[in-house]
């Protein structure tokens, strides 16, 4: 089917830098989110694979076709590139109904009749749209309008899909739903997904990778775990999930805290001051052992953990306990820590 | 409590509803009384009226050449500017602000001196174009006879597009660009994408703005007048007004009976796409949308270009610089040349108080109908969009009746009914001048200020009144200085063309209320082209100083 090369490419607007030497090699079936707050450029990078933009410089390939190479004036519109796309806005034609919407791909291709009708409906099977080819989009639901949107992307069957934040105008349940749905189709159809989002709980549960960009500038490109367990920087660090920052020195297995007072052992690659990052529910919290001692200062009851502020030395530390610390412990206690895993970066 | 707050109500209950009596006596009234004298004959239901004014070809033909031509202009009108305003709206053109603005502002061109521009330019036997042509090619006889059918929807096609050129380039700005990126990635082209998605999309503006150039050209009176007239060719509003100028009863019968025709042709047309197509009008969900991608013209940029450039000097300055040359040159018989120019029309001109004292009624008139018309809007406006009152569109929805319905029929209207039945005798007044460019141009007003009055929260005069203003008072304090660009903006959408307003004015001047629109009929019909073309250039820098008011107060948003 379908893998993307994608090499060097930048993008400007004006002095301004959308994209930023973006490199990435996407595999013939994976699932890869681009992910990052908002205005880093994800939607430019995947505009410009699908020839709505054009790269300022670089290389775009998708399977062996070079479809864009701005040195050498190539430059293949959208619509010869072979690609689905789904808009954040859904972009399901509100003159046509639902079966026509799914089946232009197909007219486009002037695929005839029965073939188009078969395929078509084979399509709108697959996102459990059938009973409502007749429909027209003003009397469907958001989330219904997104399947037509995903049916007419993946109806002409296409090596490559493209979502720009399919899911951000559903509410908050559906998008849950709605992510499974996603992934499972594609296991199912073998396609390569590029995934745009800034919500990083949607890149985790469906990428097999995730590209996570800020300003412009890919930050890291790793599996999700890794991302999370093992941030590139510090900025990937802060971005994906809560981290308290401190500031140590690392050497010999070991990181110092000086404003802690303490030292924690620690498997760094590097020696000299060190940035690190502790997630808060990589913090235990203790009455009795630790090697941090501290102080209660408030907690919040989240139902399935507890939100918790420890002051040690004059740092103060988020904590998250799964457990029942709510009930266990009042304001104002003292407590001990001690940090599972730690993530230190070089300053 | 409550009695300290029942006066206040009081004060602007009696406001508004002083306003919307206005409308009742001044719009419904009338056209009531219109349609009921043109099926009444004494006491009884009749359509002997109609029945003579249908007996006689000259008006069949007069009705079916305003079909025609209404027609012919609308279609060519509509295909003009689409492509404008795809080309403004959706391209890489070069220049596209500047296009927007001139092909917006030409709306504001009064039709009629188009006319005469362009009889300036393309009459057989003097015209500039025409002479150009047979001098240059060698020809025979002149090409162009402006006096013909061709000549009218030509005119009137230049004059009356941008009604349409508004109407589809703003559903083409509000129109989700996705959607036609949605089809490309579907694998079509550019073209197929226009003509799969953008037109069938449009299609509800594109019929709204085709409706517009309709009952535009349909109701209009000057240019078919000054065009058609010397060929012969009649259309229903030159009808009406000749029927009215042979002055008798059957003469004003029969003009009545006309009148009520156009005004259902026109109104009914407007019901229809106001209520027919507002339940097609395709809302798109919002979403964070992109910037609109910019179709990139490629190889078609500068032949685009170049084509867009020749509609914009044709239809805006080849006009503008005829009536302008016209103005200044000594000889008419001899070439343009700079020692063939000269200021001396002009200065005799000016200093002929026949032409001054209209220039001096336009005026009043015009500031007197706007300043009016802005007072009565705002109370329309503040009623509409601020007040739960039930029937609370009903102001709005015969400012716009008034608006929509065709100046030859509210002048009709207005003389059958105040020349003393109604106990008031307006005949050859200002009063009865001013009222009738209330009627047509109130709407106006009325629809800039609730557009501004819509973006005004509730809570903010509901804060004035907590703490103790009266209505009145938070009107002006609160009210006032949110909304006052588009009042002042409102005002000048009034003035302007009340200023040349003619359809209605020929109908309803009288000796000492002759204005410019008249006056310039005048000198045109009977052949004084110089004098002519100095009034227009006048209108023509009224119009400029009113756009650029007008953009300076409203800060480009309501710029015409
Ligand atoms: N057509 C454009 N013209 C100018 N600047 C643009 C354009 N499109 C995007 N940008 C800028 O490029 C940057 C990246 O935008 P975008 O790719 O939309 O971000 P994201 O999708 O990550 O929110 C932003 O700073 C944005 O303002
Ligand atoms: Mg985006």
């Amino acid at each position: 089917m379908a893998d993307v090369k994608i090499t060097s490419v930048t993008k400007k607007f004006g002095d301004v830098f959308a994209v930023n030497n973006f490199n990435a090699l996407i595999k013939d079936g994976e699932f890869v989110s681009i992910l990052g707050p908002s205005g880093c450029g994800k939607t430019t990078m995947l505009r410009m694979i699908a020839g709505f933009e054009r790269a300022t410089e670089g290389e775009i390939a998708i399977g062996d076709q070079i479809v864009s190479k701005s040195d050498a004036g190539i430059f293949v519109p959208p619509e010869k590139r072979h690609i689905g796309m789904v808009f954040q806005s859904y972009a399901v034609w509100p003159h046509m109904n639902v079966f026509d919407n799914v089946a232009y791909p197909l007219k486009i291709q002037k695929v005839p009749a029965d073939k188009l009708k078969e395929r078509t409906e084979q399509a709108l099977d697959l996102v459990h749209l059938a009973e409502y080819a007749a429909r027209f989009p003003n009397q469907l639901s958001g989330g219904q309008q997104q399947r037509v949107a995903l049916a007419r992307a993946l109806v002409a069957e296409p090596g490559l899909l493209l979502l720009d934040e399919p899911l951000s105008n559903l509410d908050a349940k559906l998008r849950e739903s709605m992510r499974f749905e996603i992934k499972e189709l594609q296991k199912k159809l073998g396609i390569t997904v590029v995934y745009v989002t800034h919500d990083q709980a949607e890149a985790m549960a469906m990428s097999d990778r995730i590209i996570v960009m800020h300003k412009g500038v890919i930050q890291q490109v790793d599996e999700p775990i890794r991302v999370y367990e093992h941030p590139a920087n510090p900025i990937v660090a802060d971005f994906i999930g809560l981290v308290n920052f401190l500031e140590g020195e690392a050497a010999a297995g070991q990181i110092q805290f000086k404003a802690l007072g303490c030292g924690i052992p620690a498997n760094v690659s590097f020696e000299g001051p060190a940035r690190v990052a502790v997630r808060p529910e990589h913090i235990r919290i203790s009455k009795t052992d630790g090697y941090l001692r501290g102080k209660l200062v408030n907690k919040f009851y989240l139902g399935d953990s507890t939100d918790c502020r420890v002051l040690v030395g004059d740092t103060e530390l988020r904590v998250i306990d799964r457990g029942a610390a709510f009930a266990e412990y009042s304001d104002g206690e003292d407590v001990f820590l001690s940090f599972g895993h730690v993530m230190a970066f070089p300053k | 409590m409550g009695k300290k707050w029942l006066p206040q109500w009081d004060t602007k209950w009696m406001l508004i509803l002083t306003a919307v009596a206005s409308l009742v006596v001044f719009v419904v009234l009338p056209m009531l009384y219109l349609v009921y004298k043109s099926f009444i004959i004494n006491g009884t239901l009749d359509i002997h009226h109609y029945q003579t004014v249908y007996s006689k070809v000259v008006n069949w033909n007069a009705l079916s050449n305003t079909l025609k031509i209404s027609l012919y202009s609308t279609i060519l009108a509509v295909v003009i500017s689409f492509p404008l305003a795809w080309l403004i709206g959706r391209t890489d053109l070069p220049w596209k602000g500047f296009f927007r603005t001139l092909f917006v502002a030409t709306y504001m061109i009064p039709p009629y001196v188009g006319a005469i521009a362009w009889i300036q330019l393309l009459n057989p036997r003097v015209g500039y174009v025409n002479k150009f042509l047979v001098e240059n090619l060698h020809l025979a006889e002149a090409p162009f006879n402006i006096y013909s059918m061709t000549g009218m929807v030509w005119c009137l096609t230049l004059f009356y597009a941008p009604f349409a050129f508004i109407t589809i380039s703003r559903a083409m700005e509000k129109m989700d660009p996705t959607l036609e990126e949605a089809s490309r990635v579907s694998g079509a082209s550019p073209l197929r994408t226009l003509w799969n998605v953008t037109i069938p999309l449009m299609y509800p503006s594109i019929l709204a703005g085709g409706i517009l150039v309709f009952i535009g050209v349909a109701s209009a009176f000057g240019t078919p007048s000054i065009v058609g007239m010397p060929a012969n060719i009649e259309v229903l509003t030159t009808r009406i007004v000749t029927y009215i100028y042979m002055g008798d009863t059957k003469g004003i019968q029969e003009a009545t009976a006309l009148a009520v025709s156009l005004m259902l042709a026109a109104n009914g047309l407007l019901y229809l796409s106001m209520f027919g197509l507002g339940k097609k009008e395709y809302v798109t969900i919002g979403g964070k949308s992109t910037r609109p991608n910019l179709v990139e013209l490629g190889k078609w940029k500068w032949p685009a270009f170049s084509i867009v450039m020749g509609y914009g000097a044709i239809s805006v300055f080849l006009p503008i610089g005829s009536v302008l040359v016209t103005s200044l040159i000594k000889s008419m018989s001899r070439p343009v040349t700079w020692d063939n120019l000269t200021l001396a029309t002009w200065k005799a001109a000016l200093e002929n108080t026949q032409y001054t004292e209209p220039l001096m009624n336009s005026f009043i008139l015009a500031i007197a109908a706007a300043t009016i018309a802005t007072i009565i809007g705002i109370f329309i406006a503040y009623l509409l969009m601020k007040t739960k009152a039930k029937g609370r569109k009903i102001p709005d929805a015969l400012a716009t009746l008034g608006g929509a319905t065709p100046g030859i029929v509210i002048a009709l209207a207005l003389i059958i009914t105040f020349s003393g039945n109604f106990g008031l005798n307006l005949y050859s007044t200002m009063t009865i001048l001013v009222v009738g460019y209330i009627v047509k141009y109130l709407t106006m007003s009325v629809r800039t200020i609730s557009a501004s009055l819509s973006q005004v929260h509730p809570s903010l005069e509901e804060a004035a009144l907590n703490s103790g203003a009266s209505w009145l008072q938070s009107l002006r304090d609160i009210m006032w200085p949110l909304i006052r660009p588009s009042v002042v903006a409102g005002w000048f959408l009034v003035f302007m063309p009340s200023f040349y307003e003619l359809t209605m004015s020929i109908i309803l001047y009288g000796s000492q209320t002759k204005t410019i629109g008249v006056l310039l009929y005048e000198l045109q019909t009977y052949a004084d082209p110089q004098d002519a073309s100095v009034l227009a250039v006048i209108i023509l820098l009224i119009v400029l100083v009113g756009n650029l008011a007008l953009r300076k107060v409203s800060r480009g948003q309501i710029g015409i």
